[in-house]
C-alpha cells in the first residue's frame, strides 16, 4: 500500500487554515452590489404598491369573507344550471369558435408582413422597422374588448366588428412572436443562399421562412386558443358571440340559464385547448420551446394525434423511393401530415365565413367605417373627463397590482402542488390540476360579470375575479415551471439527509425563482389590460368612462381615454421587462 | 455521532437491483468495507457502480438483498432513520448538484439541513456558528473568497470543489462519491481529488468512490473492485493488482476494442500515475 503522504503534494488547497474569528464576521458579511441594491429597491416598491393599492380600492379581509359569501348565495340561485335554450346557445358557440378562427386569420395575414417589416434581419429599411413595431406595440396595448366596443359603434351591431377586434388587437402578440422568430433564426443557410446569387427577397423565403415556420404554427395555434377565450366575451359589447347570451340571462335575472350558458363556454374552450395542445405536439414534435408551455405530456390527444404524425424511420421520406422522372418528394410521411393539415385548415377558414354568412369583401367595405371612427378619435380630447379619466387609470392600475398579488398568494402554492415533481402524492397533483383545468376554462370577464351580479358594482368584484383569473393561469405557469428544474441539487440536498420541506425551500424554490417572478411580471402586465376593461361591465377602472363616451359619442374623449391606457400599459410593460432583465 | 463505528462501515450481501423496463442493473453484490478503507469503484458506464451508490444512502430501494451501512439497515430503515444515516454519509455528484443561482456558501450551507430542523429560505436563516463554519469548509477547499459567488458563476472544478465544503458541514463519516471529476478537465480534475484526497486523509474518513479513470483509481485507492453488468468481477488490494485484471473490467460483451481504449485514453490525462 501506498503511503498516502506521497500523494499530499502541496497544493496549498485542502488543509486546514486557523481562520480568525475576528475576521470571519467581516468575511460573513455579504457587499451589496449595485444589482442587489436594485432588485430590494423594487421589491420594496411593487409591496408598497400592493399595500396603497389595497387601500385606493377600499379591498378588505371582512369585505372579502362577506364577497364570498354573496358568490356563494348567488352560486346557490345559478345551481342546477339550466339548458332550456341549449340549440341557441350552441349554435352561438359554434359562432364564438368560428369568429375566433377568422379573427386569428386576419391577424395572421396582417401580421406576416408587419413581422417582415419588424424583424431587424428581414426590414427594408430602419423607418419601416420602427412603424411596424409601433402598430404592434399599439394593437397589444389596447384591449380587443375595446376595439370591439369602438368598431360597434363605427358599423352596428354583429359579428364583423367583433372579427375586425380581435383580428386588430391579435396583431400585437402574433406580430411581435413572428418577429422574434425571425429574428432568431440562422443566418448561415441566408448567407449561403445569397452568396448563389439569390435576391434578398429570394433569400428570405428560402432560408428565413423555413426556419422560422414551426415558431409560426405554435404561435397561430395558441393565438387561436387566446381568441376563443375572447371571442366569447365579446358579446358583452354586442360584438357578436356566445357572451351577449349570458349577459342576457343574467340581466333577466335567469341565473340558472346563465350558468348553463357558462358551462357551454367552458366545454367549448377547453376542448379548444385540448386540441390546440395536441395539434401543436403532433406537428412540432417533442420541442417544448416551439409546442408551449401549454402542451400536454403524455395526454389522450398526443397519443390520438401520434397516429397521423408517424415520425418512424419507415415513414422518413428521405428513405423512401420515388419517381426519378418527376423528382417529386413522395407522399408520406411528414409531407403527407403537413398537407392534410394545412387542407384541414384552409377547410375550417372557408367554413367559418360561411357559417357567419360573413363574405370576406364585406371585411374590406368595412375599412372605410374602421378608418373613419378611427381618424375621429383624433385630437384626443382631455377637457371633458381629464379628472375622471385620471381617476379612474388609477383604479384600473390599483386592481391590477391588487388583482396580481393576490393571485400569487393563491397560485405560489397551488403551482408547488400542480407540479409531478413535487407534489405530495398523486391525489394532490391531479386534483391541483384538475382545479387549474376548472379554472382556466372560464374566461376572466365572466368570472367578473358572475362576481359582479353576486356582490354588486364596483373595483372589488372586478379585482377578485381578476385574482381569481390569475391564480389559474399564473399556477399553471409556475407548476410548468417547477417541472423542469434541474432534479441534480433535489438529490443531493435529500443526500445529506434534509427534509421534503426542507428540500423544497433549498433547491426547488431557487431555482423556481427567476420564472415565478417573470410569470408574475407577465400576470401584471396581463391583469392591467384586462382591469382596464373590467368597467365595462361594472367592475370599475377606465373601462367605465370609455364605455360611457362611447355611448355618447365623444369619440376624442375615447381617444384621450385610449392614449391614457396606451401610455400606463406600455410604460408598466416597459418596467417589467427591465425588472425582468436584471433578474434573469 | 458518539455511537463507536462498527469495524465493517459497509456491508451489502445478495443486492440485486432491476429498474422497471430495464436490465438487471445489480445481481448479486456483495461488499463489504472496513473502516477507514479508500475504496474505487471501476466499470463501464451502465456496469452498476452509480446505482450501487445509491443504494448505500438509500437513494434507491433495491428489488433483494441487504444493505447494512454505520450499522443501520438502509433496506428496513423508516424516513426518520434513513435520513439519520444520510446525514453521516457525505456523497458528492459528477454533476455537483448545486443551485446555480445561489450563493456558494449557501450551497455549502445547504450540507447541515440534517442537523436543523424546518425549511430554511436563504442564509440568513441558517444560524451564525453554521455561516463561520461553512466558511471554515470553504477555506477548507480553497474557496473561501467565493463565499458570495453564484454557483454557476464558478468553473466546474470549483463548483465541485463547493459540492465537497457541502458535503463537509454534514461531517460525514462515510463519503461516497460518484463520478467526482468525470466532467472535468484535467488539471481541476487533479485539484478537485487533491483536495478530496487530503480531506478523506485528515478527517480519517470511509471512501467509496467509483471513477471511470483507471490510472487515477490505482494512484488513489487502497482497494479496487470491479463491476461488469451489475456484477462484482474484480475485488482486489491495489498492491497485488495487474493491469490485465483491471482491464478484465473493461471487457465488453461483443468484442470491440472502443472501451478499452476509451479508459487507457483517460488514464493517459491524469497526473497522478504511480
Amino acid at each position: 500500500m501506498k503511503p498516502p503522504e506521497v500523494l499530499l503534494k502541496s497544493s496549498g488547497l485542502g488543509s486546514r487554515i486557523p481562520s480568525d474569528p475576528v475576521h470571519a464576521d467581516d468575511r460573513l458579511k455579504r457587499k451589496l452590489t449595485g444589482d442587489r441594491l436594485v432588485m430590494r429597491v423594487v421589491m420594496v416598491v411593487f409591496v408598497g404598491a400592493v399595500i396603497w393599492a389595497w387601500r385606493h380600492i377600499e379591498m378588505s379581509f371582512s369585505g372579502l369573507i362577506a364577497g364570498f359569501g354573496d358568490v356563494q348565495n348567488l352560486l346557490g340561485r345559478m345551481l342546477p344550471p339550466r339548458f332550456s335554450d341549449l340549440d341557441d346557445a350552441i349554435r352561438l358557440g359554434f359562432e364564438t369558435l368560428w369568429m375566433a378562427v377568422i379573427g386569428t386569420t386576419i391577424a395572421v395575414i396582417l401580421s406576416f408582413p408587419i413581422a417582415l417589416g419588424a424583424a431587424r434581419n428581414t426590414t427594408p429599411h430602419p423607418a419601416v422597422m420602427a412603424i411596424c413595431r409601433g402598430i404592434i406595440v399599439l394593437s397589444r396595448a389596447v384591449p380587443d374588448l375595446i376595439f370591439a366596443a369602438i368598431f360597434v359603434r363605427a358599423i352596428g351591431i354583429g359579428v364583423l366588428p367583433g372579427v375586425i377586434a380581435l383580428g386588430l388587437h391579435s396583431i400585437g402578440m402574433v406580430g411581435k412572436l413572428f418577429a422574434d422568430a425571425i429574428e432568431q433564426t440562422d443566418k448561415t443557410p441566408r448567407e449561403a443562399v445569397t452568396s448563389v446569387g439569390a435576391s434578398k427577397w429570394q433569400a428570405i423565403t428560402t432560408s428565413v421562412i423555413p426556419q422560422a415556420m414551426p415558431s409560426f404554427i405554435s404561435t397561430i395555434l395558441y393565438r387561436l386558443d387566446i381568441n376563443l377565450r375572447s371571442s366569447s366575451v365579446l358579446g358583452i359589447v354586442g360584438a357578436g358571440g356566445i357572451g351577449f347570451l349570458m349577459q342576457a340571462n343574467l340581466r333577466s335575472l335567469q341565473y340558472d340559464e346563465a350558468l348553463g350558458v357558462v358551462a357551454v363556454i367552458f366545454v367549448l374552450i377547453t376542448i379548444m385547448e385540448f386540441f390546440s395542445a395536441a395539434v401543436r405536439a403532433t406537428l412540432l414534435g417533442g420541442d417544448r420551446t416551439l409546442v408551449g408551455r401549454s402542451a400536454p405530456r403524455l395526454s389522450l390527444g398526443a397519443k390520438l394525434f401520434a397516429r397521423f404524425s408517424s415520425r418512424s424511420k419507415s415513414n422518413d421520406v428521405g428513405v423512401r423511393p420515388f419517381n426519378h422522372e418527376t423528382v417529386r418528394p413522395p407522399w408520406v410521411g411528414d409531407l403527407r401530415m403537413k398537407t392534410i393539415y394545412g387542407m384541414a385548415f384552409v377547410a375550417l377558414i372557408i367554413i367559418a365565413f360561411r357559417s357567419v354568412s360573413l363574405n370576406p369583401g364585406e371585411l374590406f367595405g368595412a375599412l372605410p367605417d374602421v378608418w373613419r371612427v378611427i381618424t375621429r378619435l383624433f385630437p384626443p380630447d382631455y377637457t371633458t373627463a381629464r379628472s375622471s379619466i385620471i381617476d379612474g387609470m388609477i383604479e384600473s392600475v390599483a386592481a391590477a397590482l391588487v388583482a396580481t398579488f393576490m393571485g400569487a398568494l393563491l397560485s405560489v402554492p397551488l403551482g408547488f402542488m400542480a407540479a409531478r415533481n413535487v407534489a405530495f402524492n398523486r391525489f394532490v397533483y391531479g386534483l391541483s390540476r384538475l382545479f387549474l383545468v376548472l379554472v382556466r376554462g372560464i374566461p376572466e370577464l365572466i368570472i367578473a360579470v358572475i362576481f359582479i351580479a353576486a356582490i354588486g358594482l364596483g373595483p372589488v368584484p372586478g379585482t377578485l375575479a381578476l385574482a381569481f383569473g390569475t391564480s389559474g393561469f399564473l399556477a399553471k405557469l409556475i407548476a410548468d415551471a417547477v417541472e423542469e428544474i434541474n432534479p441534480t441539487p433535489r438529490e443531493a440536498t435529500f443526500a445529506v439527509g434534509a427534509t421534503k420541506t426542507q428540500e423544497i425551500a433549498t433547491s426547488v424554490v431557487p431555482q423556481a425563482m427567476p420564472a415565478i417572478i417573470s410569470n408574475l411580471l407577465y400576470a401584471l402586465d396581463i391583469n392591467l389590460r384586462t382591469s382596464t376593461i373590467l368597467g365595462i361591465v361594472g367592475g370599475g377602472g377606465i373601462g367605465f368612462i370609455l364605455f360611457n363616451a362611447l355611448r355618447v359619442l365623444e369619440l376624442q374623449t375615447v381617444g384621450a381615454v385610449l392614449i391614457t391606457i396606451f401610455g400606463v400599459v406600455y410604460s408598466i410593460e416597459l418596467l417589467s421587462g427591465w425588472v425582468r432583465k436584471k433578474i434573469l | 455521532m458518539t455511537q463507536p463505528l462498527p469495524d465493517n462501515v459497509v456491508q451489502v450481501s445478495g443486492l440485486s437491483k432491476k429498474f422497471p423496463n430495464g436490465p438487471l442493473a445489480l445481481d448479486h453484490v456483495s461488499l463489504t468495507v472496513p473502516k477507514g478503507q479508500l475504496l474505487s469503484l471501476i466499470g463501464l458506464s451502465g456496469s452498476g457502480k452509480s446505482t450501487l451508490l445509491r443504494h448505500l444512502n438509500g437513494l434507491i430501494p433495491p428489488t433483494t438483498g441487504s444493505v447494512e451501512v454505520l450499522g443501520t439497515d438502509v433496506v428496513a430503515a423508516g424516513r426518520r432513520e434513513l435520513r439519520a444515516l444520510r446525514r453521516d454519509v457525505g456523497f458528492v455528484f459528477q454533476s455537483f448538484g448545486l443551485v446555480g443561482r445561489l450563493t456558494a456558501l449557501e450551497n455549502v450551507l445547504s450540507g447541515a439541513l440534517g442537523r436543523l430542523h424546518g425549511p430554511r429560505f436563504g442564509t440568513l436563516m441558517y444560524p451564525k456558528a453554521l455561516r463561520r463554519e461553512a466558511l471554515e469548509n470553504l477555506d477548507r477547499v480553497g474557496l473561501g473568497d467565493r463565499a458570495f459567488q453564484r454557483a454557476d458563476t464558478l468553473s466546474g472544478g470549483q463548483q465541485q470543489r463547493v459540492a465537497i465544503a457541502r458535503t463537509l458541514m454534514q461531517r460525514p463519516r462515510l463519503l461516497l462519491a460518484d463520478e467526482p471529476v468525470a466532467s472535468l478537465d484535467p488539471e481541476s480534475s487533479a485539484q478537485v481529488m487533491d483536495v478530496l484526497f487530503r480531506i478523506v486523509v485528515e478527517d480519517q474518513l470511509t471512501v467509496i468512490c467509483t471513477l471511470h479513470q483507471v490510472e487515477l483509481a490505482l494512484g488513489w485507492a487502497q482497494r479496487i473492485v470491479g463491476l461488469r453488468d451489475g456484477q462484482v468481477v474484480l475485488d482486489r488490494a491495489v498492491d497485488n493488482l495487474d493491469q490485465d485484471a483491471v482491464m478484465d473490467v473493461y471487457r465488453r460483451v461483443e468484442p470491440g476494442q472502443s472501451a478499452m481504449s476509451g479508459a487507457l485514453m483517460a488514464s493517459t490525462t491524469t497526473p497522478r500515475v504511480a
